[in-house]
């Protein structure tokens, strides 16, 4: 851990030098994902409840998605355009090194300007607290923690899912989208909305579901499955879980890697 | 006439020609086009539950169009970009050519050939959908006929839009926070986000007008419900008008940017 330490320090340094860079592709972010913000707003303007959730509830599930996508994103930049390091052979350079490979990975860029989609996750959140004047509890506020954690290292599995097939395919990256953008769009609402194929997709395969629509369901008192609390608490670790598994997977990928060298 | 044009279809023929060889993009774009769209066929039905089955219809449909014809709005061109960066932009500056109409058609040839790869997939794979997440049929042949010659003023449109695009990120080296910021304002503002029909009616007169509805929510509406022959030409007439004042402006920025362009590397 020492190393990704380090190398994240390192990240942050470069970025401080370029600070009006820095500044306008938040700015850019903000606007960004705002245009995405708007385009929920104007479906629940115009339909005002979705499945058995009301509008600001499903601004909850809206404002954890974004944000903890645009966490991972920030985080998990290092993965998330892994494919470009095997195309250019910049994955040569890390594999030399006598340092853990995964940290190095994830060390090897960091990608602050997500702050501007963080904030507008933070403040849709923000909004649908005040609209549905939720009492937070300790156990409330441990839930919505949860949520945001087992979904970050969903996403980040889901991008290693990516990551591993671009040691096979330089190309054609686009169809694995499916799994992270896909999933986002769709995991934005909570699933119990969908039929059942999308359902037992995104609740058994990438089990958003289970790691982020469970708890924040319990958060706002309409348990999306009916289960003992201890489960509820459980489920986000479907997150953590199904990271180390990809993680596993990749390393089986690099035994597979072939530079394209330069 | 045909003389001085001949450049330019050259340059759209063999930009045709290429966009045929990306065979894996395409269908890696079918794929995923295929998954937005029952994924939003989905969660309309959710939305609209049970009421206002026949908008819940058009809505899917609607959905269906814009990602059929999702290509035509993506700009993947960044080939001006690397010669921005690199430095053989000198040799394209060589060309005896117009700059901004060579751009114009090679665009217009990615754009349209990209599109029509996945778009026609696409409509065959409807057959295999589930009856209640398909699109519907287009309301007469008139309708179809109409929908067909606004979509082609559609795709002029983008092309427009886009080159204005190019000329806002030529001066900047490093183009890509900008490109997307410029590709998702095209992306919701033509309906591809969010239906531009599902706004709200107070809306409903501004936003069906504004230059990023003319590329497909215009053409998509014709589709949903043919038009009186009058109003269907206003609809043309509007966006004919667009075309040119965005040629224009376009031009002008091109002209400017070119004139000032630094030549990088050696």
């Amino acid at each position: 851990m020492r190393y990704l330490y380090h190398a994240m320090r390192m990240n942050l340094k470069s970025i401080a030098q370029y600070r009006a860079s820095f500044l306008m592709q938040n700015i850019a972010q903000f606007i960004m994902v705002g245009g995405e913000f708007l385009a929920v707003v104007v479906l629940m303007t115009r339909f005002s409840s979705a499945g058995q959730w009301r509008a600001e509830e499903i601004m909850f599930f809206w404002g954890t998605m974004q944000l903890t996508f645009a966490l991972c994103e920030c985080l998990g930049r290092g993965i998330s355009t892994f494919a470009y390091y095997v195309g250019s052979g910049d994955f040569d350079t890390i594999l030399l090194r006598p340092r853990p490979l995964m940290q190095q990975v994830v060390g090897h860029r960091l990608d602050p300007r997500r702050l501007g989609g963080m904030i507008v996750g933070a403040g849709a959140i923000a909004m649908a607290c005040a609209r549905l004047n939720i009492v937070w509890t300790l156990e409330k506020l441990g839930l919505t923690l949860i949520a945001a954690l087992g979904g970050f290292f969903l996403i980040l599995g889901l991008f290693l899912i990516e990551a591993t097939v671009s040691f096979f395919s330089v190309r054609s990256i686009e169809m694995v989208n499916v799994l992270t953008y896909g999933g986002r769009t769709t995991c934005e609402y909570p699933v119990d909305i969908y039929p059942r194929p999308l359902r037992i997709l995104f609740t058994w395969v990438a089990p958003f579901a289970l790691s982020m629509h469970l708890p924040i369901s319990h958060v706002l008192g309409k348990p999306l499955f009916d289960v003992p609390m201890a489960l509820v608490w459980l489920a986000p670790l479907t997150g953590p879980v199904f990271f180390l598994l990809m993680t596993r997977v990749w390393y089986i990928g690099v035994k597979h890697y072939r530079s394209t060298g330069t | 006439m045909m003389q001085k044009l001949r450049p330019y279809l050259t340059a759209f023929r063999v930009r045709a020609l290429l966009e045929t060889q990306y065979r894996g993009a395409a269908l890696g774009g079918l794929v995923t086009q295929m998954f937005f769209g029952m994924v939003y066929a989905y969660l309309y039905s959710a939305l609209y539950a049970g009421r206002d089955p026949a908008g819940l219809q058009a809505t899917i449909t609607y959905v269906w169009l814009q990602q059929m014809f999702f290509r035509a709005l993506f700009m993947s061109d960044g080939e001006l970009q690397q010669q921005i960066m690199t430095g053989s932009l000198a040799y394209t500056l060589c060309r005896p050519v117009d700059q901004h109409l060579y751009w114009i058609s090679r665009n217009l040839a990615a754009q349209t050939v990209g599109a029509l790869m996945r778009a026609l997939p696409m409509l065959l794979v409807q057959f295999l959908l589930p009856a209640d997440i398909r699109m519907s049929l287009p309301a007469s042949p008139l309708a179809l006929a109409q929908f067909t010659i606004s979509l082609v003023l559609g795709i002029f449109c983008v092309s427009q839009i886009q080159a204005i695009g190019l000329a806002c990120v030529m001066k900047t080296l490093d183009h890509r926070g900008l490109s997307s910021m410029l590709s998702l304002l095209l992306m919701t503002f033509s309906g591809n986000v969010v239906p531009l029909t599902l706004f709200p009616d107070s809306f409903q007169q501004l936003i069906r007008y504004q230059p990023f509805a003319q590329v497909l929510d215009a053409p998509i509406r014709m589709y949903l419900e043919g038009q009186p022959m009058g109003d269907w030409l206003i609809n043309l007439v509007i966006q004919l008008m667009w075309i040119a004042a965005l040629m224009a402006l376009g031009r002008w920025m091109w002209a400017r940017q070119l004139r000032n362009v630094t030549v990088q590397g050696g």
